[in-house]
């Protein structure tokens, strides 16, 4: 799978007062130069928030190719060897004068002070006027703020009103802007203290520690998010081509990883064709992630509101990814699934998932044109699918059938059509009742587990391991998928004890997380230190990561037992489908055939040759099973569970669960 | 010969870079780390930094998503 990756930066040697230094290219000259040491005064600059070059203090000489110039420093990015002075006598004489103006405006504000001590500039009088203005809080004009609620909340709320020496910073019509949500970006980044907060709902017990980390999120989202994740252009659907480059990307109910059309359902044709607003946008005002995404003015062509232009919300990844595990590749089908699925109040993944499982089996001959209402429901059929979207809807027809699910289906077709049970268990793509999500789990042990153990079924909210252990593998062995099937579900089960967003913990990651080892990279360290200031900020209750685990804990197992206690929650409840461990086809197996006669003969020890495709598929199989159940002994044992899968009496205690009603449950427990 | 997340192995070849082991490899997602015998390689270093023969080149990639 030899696919081109887009060139990285260069790196670009440059000569300052001098001496050559190397920066990487698309750096600003005044980071540059900082990094080189030189002091060079700055006002409208802050590191966060992009460039703005009004203040001109930051001024250097550049010369490029023979001709000398002068730019602001801040905002001019290096692109080729310049040659550069940061004080000559002309920039000292001019930033003196800048700042001998400022200091007779606002000569009582720090941040002034200290320009006018590193510029030399002393006179106080020199430019006083009946526009100096005395007060230590003065706003400076840097627009700090108004860049903030810009590039921080995606508002703008603050802007400049009036010309010239009448400039000043307000909201529109000087009025309060009922749009602003009360983020304090503004207020967080004003130098001055021009901007202040009057008000801290919710009684916060420490509002300024929730502040202090909730702007290091903004700040990230500001200034990283481009070259990372591009939640705020595209959302999660960014990672439509890459599960398709690492054959993750579910295509005809999970047989295969990728598909040479997707480049029509990727990030890049909605980016481009279909989401409209041009613009982040976010589950709720002031989110500054806002991965959220819309797709205006779209016409209908099924259903009750064909004909009509609507607003779509999405798609998402998994939406996306449940179209071409139907094998729709085509977007205009997959934001109309996406639409009446949201519009009917049904899950695109669980619809997505029970369809390709339909799909397989029509394809199989299990079920005929006499079932399904006279559909021809093969892979990509996008009329047909719809159509039993909509029956589905009106409670008729095939619909109704299909609207039940993929183990309700399973069953009715073993016993009413004397349908081939081992065939439909290994293609029928759930556990305890659910559909699975939208990833191919074959190659990662982990992710197997992570999706069938996981209490409500094989959703990737609780653990998705699949770069750490197929891609990265991180955790070669079943202690460190145990460990990692620990950790991650009761973290995330954490989140949503809080009712605080994921997003924001993954999706963007600190420039320097790379400093950390991999598997402590793997949890991102800062951001689940953000979460757990929220937490003290909010409460007062310092959190650490045993604290945090154990509160988890606590609710994970209540979760588990009330389980055990309706007859879903002992080991033949986390046993995937054979399709979510591997190959169930012949043309499956003879797909990847080189990918699995290599770990035939490498890591079961058995040599591949000579052997048909029947018997290399049991063998496959048969050793498939027998790991997974390694890593499900692994992690009961990690979590404190008996060999079945439930709690022990001895971890109930140890967290403080041992309340009588849960000691009833287990007793009583159906499983 | 060129170990890759300690798994998969590449052929060396005389000048071969980071970028080219990610090329071969197909990985294509952005948040990756990339060290080569331990060492951390800078991103602005891929298309330069040179792999040895033997090398231990380790990918990591931090999950999103999901
Ligand atoms: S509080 Fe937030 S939304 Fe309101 S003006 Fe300040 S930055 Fe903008
Ligand atoms: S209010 Fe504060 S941040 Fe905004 S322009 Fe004035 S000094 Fe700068
Ligand atoms: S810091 Fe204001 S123009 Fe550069």
């Amino acid at each position: 799978m030899a696919t081109q990756t887009k060139a990285g930066p260069k790196k670009i040697d440059i000569n300052i007062n001098g001496e050559t230094t190397t920066v990487v290219e698309g750096t600003y000259l005044l980071q540059a130069v900082l990094d080189a040491g030189y002091t060079v005064p700055t006002l409208c600059h802050h590191k966060d928030l992009t460039p703005d070059g009004t203040c001109r203090l930051c001024i250097c000489e550049i010369e490029l190719k023979g001709k000398k110039k002068t730019v602001t420093s801040c905002n001019y990015p290096v692109r080729e060897p310049v040659k550069v002075i940061t004080n000559s006598e002309e920039i000292k004489t001019h930033r003196k004068k800048l700042a001998e103006m400022y200091l007779g405006r606002w000569p009582n504000v720090e941040v002034i002070q200290n320009i006018a001590k590193i510029c030399g500039a002393t006179d106080n009088e020199k430019y006083k006027s009946e526009l100096t203005d005395e007060n230590p809080k003065a706003c400076i004009l840097c627009g700090h703020c108004v860049r903030a609620c810009n590039s921080f909340m995606l508002q703008n709320i603050l802007g400049y009103a009036g010309r010239g020496i009448k400039r000043h910073m307000t909201m529109p019509f000087g009025e309060v802007d009922p749009y602003c949500v009360g983020c304090t970006s503004c207020a967080y980044v004003c130098p001055t203290g021009a901007i202040q907060i009057t008000d801290d709902l919710n009684n916060p017990v420490d509002p300024e520690l929730i502040r202090n980390h909730g702007m290091k999120v903004n700040a990230e989202m500001a200034t990283l998010d481009d070259q990372q994740c591009r939640m705020r252009q595209v959302g999660t659907a960014n990672i439509v081509e890459v599960m398709d480059a690492y054959d993750l990307l579910p295509v005809h109910n999970f047989k295969f990883g990728k598909h040479p059309d997707t480049h029509k359902i990727d990030s890049k044709v909605m980016k481009s064709d279909y989401f409209t607003q041009g613009a982040a946008d976010a589950c709720w005002l002031g989110c500054s992630m806002a991965c959220a995404k819309a797709v205006d003015g779209f016409a209908l062509k099924t259903g009750p509101y064909k004909g009509e232009k609507v607003v779509v919300d999405g798609p998402e990844y998994e939406t996306a990814a449940g179209g071409s595990n139907m094998g729709f590749f085509d977007l205009d089908y997959i934001v109309e699934y996406n639409f009446y699925c949201d519009t009917y109040g049904i899950d695109t993944i669980s619809f997505a998932t029970t369809m390709a499982f339909v799909m397989e089996a029509f394809e199989a001959g299990i079920i005929t044109k006499e079932h399904t209402g006279g559909k021809e429901l093969k892979f990509g059929a996008m009329e047909e699918a719809l159509e039993c979207l909509h029956e589905m809807a009106r409670g008729e027809g095939f619909g109704v059938d299909v609207g039940q699910g993929v183990r309700w289906l399973k069953e009715k077709w073993i016993k009413e059509l004397g349908a081939d049970s081992n065939y439909l268990q290994d293609i029928g793509m759930e556990v305890k009742g659910l559909e699975f999500s939208e990833y191919v789990s074959k190659e990662s042990l982990a992710q197997q587990a992570g999706y069938s153990m996981a209490i409500k079924g094989p959703q990737h909210d609780e653990a998705w391991l699949i770069f750490i252990d197929m891609v990265n593998n991180q955790i070669p062995t079943f202690e460190d998928k145990a460990e990692a099937l620990y950790y991650f579900p009761l973290f995330r089960t954490w989140f949503g004890l809080l009712g605080l967003c994921k997003i924001v913990w993954n999706d963007v990651a600190p420039g320097d997380n790379s400093k950390y080892p991999p598997q402590e990279a793997a949890k991102i360290p800062e951001h689940v230190e953000n979460y757990w200031k929220f937490f003290e900020g909010m409460t007062g209750k310092e959190l650490d990561e045993e604290k945090m685990l154990l509160q988890s804990e606590r609710v994970f197992n209540l979760q588990r037992i009330m389980s055990y206690y309706l007859g879903h929650g002992t080991r033949k409840d986390d046993i995937p489908p054979l399709r979510a461990i591997g190959p169930v086809t012949e043309e499956e197996y003879l797909s990847r055939e080189e990918r699995y006669d290599k770990q035939m003969k490498e890591e079961i020890g058995i040599d591949p040759a000579r052997k048909t495709v029947q018997e290399k598929l049991e063998i496959t199989r048969d050793h498939r099973y027998k790991q997974y159940n390694k890593v499900l002994d692994a992690a009961y044992e990690r979590r404190g569970w008996d060999n079945n899968g439930v709690p022990t009496l001895e971890r109930i205690k140890e967290i403080g669960i041992d309340i009588p009603e849960v000691l009833a449950m287990l007793e009583n427990g159906k499983s | 010969m060129i170990k890759v997340n300690k798994k998969e192995t590449v052929e060396w070849r005389e000048g071969m870079t980071v970028q080219d082991v990610l090329d071969i490899m197909g990985y294509i997602y952005p948040q990756i780390t990339v060290t080569v015998n331990g060492r951390l390689v800078q991103r602005e270093d891929y298309h330069t930094h040179e792999i040895p023969d033997g090398a231990d080149v380790n990918v990591f990639h931090l999950a999103h998503g999901g």
